[in-house]
């Protein structure tokens, strides 16, 4: 449905798309009882922009050879992952509902082994960036043309392994590897710029011989656009796109808080409390 | 060329080219140790885009792997023992074990070998973090042939899996016609008296052991696990069966490791006195190997007076 509105791309269809993932991944953190909700909400607009114009993917054959990869390394934010993989076709959207259930397929780390369409098992922050860099050397090895996107957080970027794999990636000359910073500018004990300052995080990325591009993480415009140009630069440097976005986004009860890292729903109240709380209104659940 | 006349570590490098003779997707990883490891000149000369040193950065090597096991790729990356475990567990753990991908780790090095680099290189508890990790296997050959075989049945099946690699040359074992079998121990020699069990560096100083003990009528049945994981507890058992008393020797701390092993596996199958000989909980140091054999209490002379004493005290 929106991947045909898509084709004739609107930005009233999309934002009312947008609002309805940000309704249903609420949803889904709220009945498994606690989830990592700000960092998933930070990611919609990016996300939809990645798997419905960016991204070269057949959600009929989530292992195709010649698709983007993507690897989610704060493997936490899984949850607008699985929904949006989910809309995209990739599995049923009714298994939403069983995130974080027992036995359930969708954990709340992202799980390449359980779920079709996801590349990269993730969860210990700092060890994605590591393995899409090897995903972007094996295609540049076998002269194919796919790219890979890597989506960090910005407390992520604390880890010292990203900074191994941001020496790694301009060595090997990887243009084919597209990461993306969610820089929401809080990570789990309050704001970047108090608990481990990454400024100036352009110019560390510079530095260490990346093209950098910066976007607002809500725009549909701007994502799209900035992706494209990071594609096209294939200049042998791989790129890092920081996108300025807003933790909890839309969910006023936590928006731009340092607690919308991981929320604890202790009741049907407080469930209630968090959906009506969305600015983008109410829609049906798919499960 | 006999390989056992050779270093080990050149015996990898050499079986590493075969393999990817064989199989251009199998990659050589190192991170800025590759002449220690034996594969530069030998794998980065004559397969050079099969080759990717990653420089000082273990955890990203650990990563670029998991990406490249990821895409169908089957790499073995090297490094010293210490940094090929300990300091990567939970790059291992994520990114290989969890995820189940197909990611070789080489140790090179071994427990007291690393002898000029002293105790902060000195990697004792390899056998028991790795023991303890789901999904991964793990091995400690002992000589060049079998070395050889292991690595073959690493590049041929799936799964996440750490060989200890000793890098020095050593005498052989066994000969071009060994037939490496996993979840099963090699009885070097037969007997009824004690069981003896090694792997890897310390089956030949459990060897030389065993037939010395032999001339004093003691019969020891020395067993070499070439698989510390998974751990073949048939063979164990039924050896324990005929001796009743187990000794252990190891390249490692007494905690966790082969002799961890022995003792959990014996525990509930067949449990008898078992003595363990290593490294008793301490950390290494800079010096010889005959001097940490001696103040560690795992020399061929330590090994002999463990089974001498075991045999005395059996029920």
């Amino acid at each position: 449905m929106f991947q045909e509105i898509l084709r004739e791309f609107n930005n009233d269809e999309a934002d009312r798309f947008a609002a309805e993932l940000r309704y249903v991944i609420t949803d889904m953190i709220c009945r498994a009882g606690s989830g990592h909700l700000g960092g998933a909400l930070s990611l919609v607009e990016i996300m939809v922009t990645l798997y419905w114009r960016s991204m070269n993917i057949d959600p009929k054959n989530p292992k195709w050879e010649e698709r983007d990869r993507l690897v989610l390394s704060k493997g936490h934010a899984a949850p607008v992952l699985y929904a949006v993989l989910a809309y995209r076709g990739f599995f049923p959207k009714r298994l939403l509902g069983t995130l974080n259930a027992d036995g359930t397929t969708l954990p709340s780390h992202a799980d390449a082994r359980t779920v079709p369409g996801i590349d990269m098992t993730t969860g210990s922050l700092g060890q994605g960036l590591s393995a899409a860099s090897g995903m972007a050397l094996v295609a540049k090895k076998d002269g194919r043309k796919h790219h890979v996107f890597c989506i960090i957080g910005d407390g992520e970027s604390n880890e010292g392994q990203n900074w191994e794999a941001a020496l790694f990636a301009p060595h090997w000359k990887l243009d084919n590897l597209i990461a993306v910073t969610d820089y929401n500018k809080l990570q789990i004990d309050g704001f970047t710029a108090d608990i481990l300052d990454l400024e100036p995080l352009a110019d560390k990325w510079k530095a260490f011989g990346w093209n950098v591009l910066e976007m607002y993480g809500h725009c549909w415009e701007d994502i799209y656009e900035t992706i494209i140009r990071a594609k096209v630069l294939k200049n042998g440097k791989p790129a890092m796109i920081i996108a300025h976005t807003v933790k909890a986004k839309d969910c006023p009860l936590i928006e731009n808080q340092a607690g919308s890292h991981n929320i604890k729903i202790p009741d049907q109240k407080t469930h209630d409390q968090y959906l009506t709380s969305l600015t983008g209104g109410v829609f049906p659940l798919p499960y | 060329m006999k390989l056992h006349e050779q270093e080990l570590r050149f015996v990898y490098g050499y079986v590493l080219n075969e393999l990817i003779a064989e199989n251009r997707n199998i990659y050589c990883l190192e991170a800025d140790l590759s002449k220690a490891s034996g594969t530069n000149p030998m794998v980065l000369g004559q397969f050079p885009n099969n080759f990717i040193n990653v420089g000082v950065a273990e955890a990203n090597m650990i990563g670029v792997a998991a990406g490249l096991a990821s895409e169908g790729k089957i790499p073995f990356c090297a490094t010293f023992c210490c940094f090929a475990t300990r300091r990567v567990y939970d790059q291992i753990t994520l990114s290989v074990a969890y995820a189940d991908l197909n990611v070789k780790i080489i140790g090179t090095g071994p427990g007291i070998t690393q002898g000029p680099n002293g105790g902060t290189h000195m990697c004792f508890q390899d056998l028991a973090i790795m023991r303890a990790m789901p999904n991964m296997q793990i091995f400690s050959p002992c000589d060049a042939y079998e070395l050889r075989q292991v690595l073959r049945y690493m590049a041929a099946n799936k799964g996440g899996m750490y060989l200890q690699l000793l890098r020095q040359q050593l005498p052989a074992v066994f000969d071009e016609t060994y037939q490496f079998q996993p979840n099963h121990a090699v009885t070097l020699i037969k007997g009824n008296d004690v069981t003896l069990i090694s792997t890897g560096y310390t089956t030949h100083f459990a060897f030389k052991s065993a037939q010395e003990l032999q001339q004093e009528g003691i019969r020891v049945e020395l067993l070499h696990c070439p698989c510390v994981k998974p751990f073949p507890i048939e063979d164990i058992v039924s050896s324990v069966r005929k001796t009743g008393v187990v000794v252990t020797v190891e390249n490692q701390n007494i905690i966790g490791g082969l002799g961890g092993a022995v003792c959990e596996t014996l525990s509930e199958h067949y449990p008898v006195k078992v003595k363990r000989l290593g490294i008793p909980d301490r950390f290494g140091e800079i010096a010889t190997e005959e001097y940490l054999f001696e103040k560690h209490g795992f020399s061929t002379e330590h090994i002999k007076n463990a089974c001498r004493e075991s045999v005395k005290h059996k029920n």
